[in-house]
């Protein structure tokens, strides 16, 4: 404390003010730069959510009839704008999910869901997610949302945020209703409410 | 108070640095702007991108949940829950550089927290606060901690290897709709980790100038996929508190404390949890002893162990049980009372769909609790052994009026226990959320206090020679309590919560002149009694803001205000406990906490907060207001190996926060400014 009490003393070797404001401001200046630095260490929350989604698929067993062969693509659709950037071309490119190739697919009509295995409607899309949902029920589609509502819709699984962590909870349900089977070990993950 | 007040002269903030906190978070605010258009525009370097991406898609489901991110999306939502919470996570436990529970909850809205002396606490909420605070129930995973002894919580023997818990739980106001007696001001549930998200070694250790020595040890392993279990052990050892005028106290204290906990997820849908704690302290004490009344050094003993068995079994994504039993041991030997207690309880909890809009919650449970009370010259009881049968059964609908959006909750608990026989306590709560972003709701609910062994049947010598004598024929202390609450996150970086209260309180206890109806005089003493004389009223209302001012740097500001009018009943006698009661609560509570994240894996946090004076009459002594400030700066020296020192009360040499209780009246004491220094080691 004592060299913490000496401080106090400095302004008066300069003008009122100055002496502690200048260095503070210099030293948040400093300070704000490195961190946007470090910032940019961390992934976003999009680029971890991409990663969900491609791995997904993983942990889920269709109904025979969903692929119409071994070789047939397991297609991701997202549901009008991309929130992704790149980062679920990049996860996709090369992975396979038992077996099947990924294929990653813009979807701008309701219509064309059902040709999808999984679908991603984001935040962006709030206004028609009911209006998706009804679109896949009863198909075997995996749905994945995360606006607040998802899974009071009905939706399948829901990304939710804690404490800057991506988190998921599953309505098993609802998956189980259109024919997909979850793993135990995606279930035991999830958040449950 | 006036503004100078606040800053004590041998403190270091000088008014001028002032200004300089003003601009701090604007300047912050502008950054954040640019550094989140900087994201948007992925102006960040591709190179960086693709290392990061590559890092991504090699990581296990499990990684990427534990992993921190920077939200572009939706975040957080704002809680949909129909009453005064809060939820004091790991981080925050981490963060905040608590040693122990009281601790780790000083800067939650609402919640009063005062240290005594080294090893003894006053929390409460909404008032009646006490180092045997008796209208605040406390739980750890499930299993009550409140002593039916005074009626409070012995803060000294609670506690669990900090770094293992997962958060703590904190409802303000009446959770007896569904945790029943005793939960009038407020209920905290403790609840640890799952023994799979508590995997290897963990060690940590360090001291410093209170807190001498401390030592913790975790292993955590897995016996099969499904099967994983940690074991832990905890020792610390604190320093006395000094006294104002000078010296220290006999107030020093050691414990230690291990245990186990067992995790099987037999199928997806069943958890069966099986977990154990034991522990013992030596904790020096000074007591008022009679028949001289003079003040006795103590070496009080303690030590407790429990055993848990939990079955929770999930029928569909609504649809769930819980069968928990547990078996619970204390024992406290000190010079004024010495109590061995046993307590096995089991409970049922079904939630379920009965129909369309309909969530229904309904329990049973029972608790039987049978002690053996040593009695000195100090403290005797009318009964040296008692058992107490409580048979408990509760029910709650919750029905979504409008889906989503409006939902009320009906509920009651009832309960038959050996003091008062059967009491209800009912509650209606109403949620309204008309937007993502938006929380109303409102509440109405009963809560009693059942009466503790002591206000039964105890026979309690203090100076300069009267006697109080327990009252068998007390009822329950009663609440009806009213309340609103409002949540809100206008923006993305910042959310607020609003409640108020009103809460109207009967039957409470009073101490009046004369024998006891129900007890033999027993000393040629002076004769005081228990009854119900008092009523009145408590009110107040707070406000928090949790504010992300930048990606790195979140300040979490709150504001509690309390007004407590209590009445005697005509007829009482009583012309102390009013004013003690009242007294003994702050008006005015004010908390800042900030949290910063820096490069190179450094954390600097830091917290300031304002308590209001205390005014209890004689014997009691007045407690100042006090400002004071705790810090933490921590080092991931490598991503298993943390380096951390905190120091706590720093902006004075020393301050009171609490007096005593008159029951024990041992000598006020001062909290020191303090510092220690910790390491953690994962592997």
């Amino acid at each position: 404390m004592a060299v913490l009490s000496r401080i106090r003393f400095l302004p008066c070797l300069f003008p009122r003010g100055i002496a502690i404001r200048g260095p503070a401001i210099a030293l948040v200046a400093i300070l704000s730069l490195s961190v946007r630095v470090a910032a940019q260490e961390q992934p976003t929350d999009y680029q971890v959510k991409a990663a969900f989604l491609e791995k997904f698929g993983k942990f889920i067993e269709w109904p025979d009839n969903a692929f119409s062969s071994p070789a047939t693509p397991i297609v991701i659709g997202i549901f009008v704008d991309d929130p992704f950037g790149s980062a679920l071309k990049r996860f996709a490119d090369g992975d396979t999910v038992n077996g099947h190739p990924v294929e990653i697919r813009q979807v701008k009509n309701i219509s064309d869901l059902r040709s999808c295995h999984v679908i991603f409607i984001p935040a962006s899309a709030k206004g028609s997610e009911r209006d998706a949902l009804a679109a896949v029920a009863g198909q075997p589609v995996l749905t994945v949302g995360e606006t607040d509502d998802f899974y009071n819709e009905g939706g399948m699984i829901e990304f939710v945020i804690e404490k800057k962590q991506v988190h998921f909870r599953i309505r098993n349900e609802a998956a189980r209703a259109a024919g997909l089977k979850i793993s135990s070990k995606l279930l035991i993950l999830a958040r449950r409410t | 108070m006036r503004w100078s007040e606040l800053f004590p002269a041998d403190g270091f903030i000088s008014s001028k640095s002032v200004p300089v906190a003003f601009i701090i978070p604007f300047l912050a605010l502008a950054e954040t702007a640019t550094a989140d258009e900087a994201a948007r525009t992925n102006a960040v370097p591709a190179v960086r991108d693709d290392a990061r991406l590559k890092k991504l898609s090699s990581m296990s489901v499990e990684e990427l949940i534990n992993q921190k991110v920077t939200i572009l999306g939706p975040t957080e939502s704002i809680s949909k829950t129909p009453a005064a919470v809060s939820v004091v996570t790991q981080e925050d436990i981490q963060r905040s550089g608590a040693m122990n529970i009281p601790e780790a909850l000083r800067y939650l809205p609402g919640m009063d927290v005062g240290q005594i002396d080294a090893s003894q606490w006053a929390v409460s909420s909404r008032g009646f606060n006490d180092q045997f605070a008796n209208k605040l129930l406390v739980l750890q995973d499930g299993r009550s901690v409140y002593t039916p002894l005074f009626g409070g919580v012995f803060w000294d023997v609670q506690g669990a290897m900090l770094e293992d818990i997962d958060r703590i739980e904190v409802v303000r106001g009446p959770g007896s709709t569904l945790w029943g007696a005793n939960a009038v001001n407020g209920v905290i549930n403790i609840l640890t980790k799952n023994a799979r998200d508590t995997q290897g070694w963990l060690v940590s250790g360090g001291g410093g100038s209170f807190d001498r020595g401390f030592a913790n040890g975790r292993y955590g392993g897995m016996l099969s996929d499904d099967l994983y279990y940690r074991v832990y052990g905890t020792y610390m050892n604190h320093d006395d508190t000094p006294l104002p005028a000078g010296g220290t106290s006999h107030t020093d204290w050691q414990a230690g404390r291990g245990g186990f906990r067992i995790d099987w997820n037999k199928t997806v849908d069943d958890l069966l949890t099986l977990q154990a704690d034991a522990y013992g302290g030596e904790i020096h004490e000074m007591f008022i002893t009679a028949p001289a009344f003079t003040p006795t050094a103590d070496d009080m003993h303690v030590s407790g162990g429990n055993v848990l068995g939990r079955w929770t079994h999930t029928f569909s994504d609504t649809a769930n049980f819980k069968l928990q039993a547990y078996f619970d041991r204390t024992y406290r030997r000190t010079v004024v009372f010495t109590e061995p207690r046993n307590t096995f309880d089991v409970n049922f909890q079904h939630e379920f769909d009965p129909i369309d809009r309909n969530h229904m919650i309904w329990g049973l449970g029972y608790r039987g609790t049978s002690d053996s009370e040593g009695n000195t010259a100090t403290v005797s009881w009318d009964q040296a052994h008692r058992t107490e049968n409580l048979f408990s059964g509760f029910i709650q609908d919750e029905v979504a009026l409008v889906r989503n959006r409006l939902s009320l909750t009906l509920g009651t608990k009832i309960e038959d226990n050996g003091y008062t026989g059967f009491e209800f306590e009912p509650g209606a709560r109403l949620l309204w959320t008309p937007t993502e972003r938006n929380t109303f709701w409102g509440a109405i609910s009963h809560a009693i206090r059942t009466p503790s062994r002591s206000d039964n049947d105890v026979i309690f010598n203090q100076p300069p020679g009267i006697t109080v004598y327990g009252n068998a024929d007390l009822p329950s202390e009663r609440l009806t309590a009213y309340e609103i609450g409002y949540r809100t996150e206008p923006l993305k970086q910042a959310s607020f919560d609003f409640t108020l209260f009103y809460n109207d309180y009967d039957r409470l206890r009073s101490t009046e002149f004369g024998p006891s109806p129900t007890q033999p005089l027993s000393t040629p003493f002076f004769p005081l009694h228990f009854d119900d004389k008092l009523f009145g009223a408590a009110y107040g209302g707070c406000v928090s803001m949790t504010w992300r001012v930048t990606e790195w740097w979140q300040l979490q500001p709150n504001y509690s205000y309390l007004k407590m009018n209590l009445h005697t009943r005509p007829g009482s006698t009583d012309t102390t406990t009013v004013t003690t009661e009242e007294g003994e609560s702050p008006e005015n509570q004010f908390s800042l906490r900030s949290m910063m994240d820096f490069p190179h894996d450094i954390t600097f946090d830091c917290g300031v907060r304002y308590v209001d004076r205390l005014a209890m009459p004689a014997p009691l002594t007045p407690v100042q207001s006090y400002v004071t400030m705790d810090a933490r700066v921590a080092w991931h020296v490598r991503k298993n190996l943390e380096v951390s020192v905190v120091g706590q009360s720093l902006l004075q040499k020393r301050h009171a926060e609490f007096s005593p209780t008159a029951i024990l009246a041992n000598p006020q004491t001062d909290v020191p400014r303090s510092i220690y220094g910790k390491i953690t080691w994962q592997f």
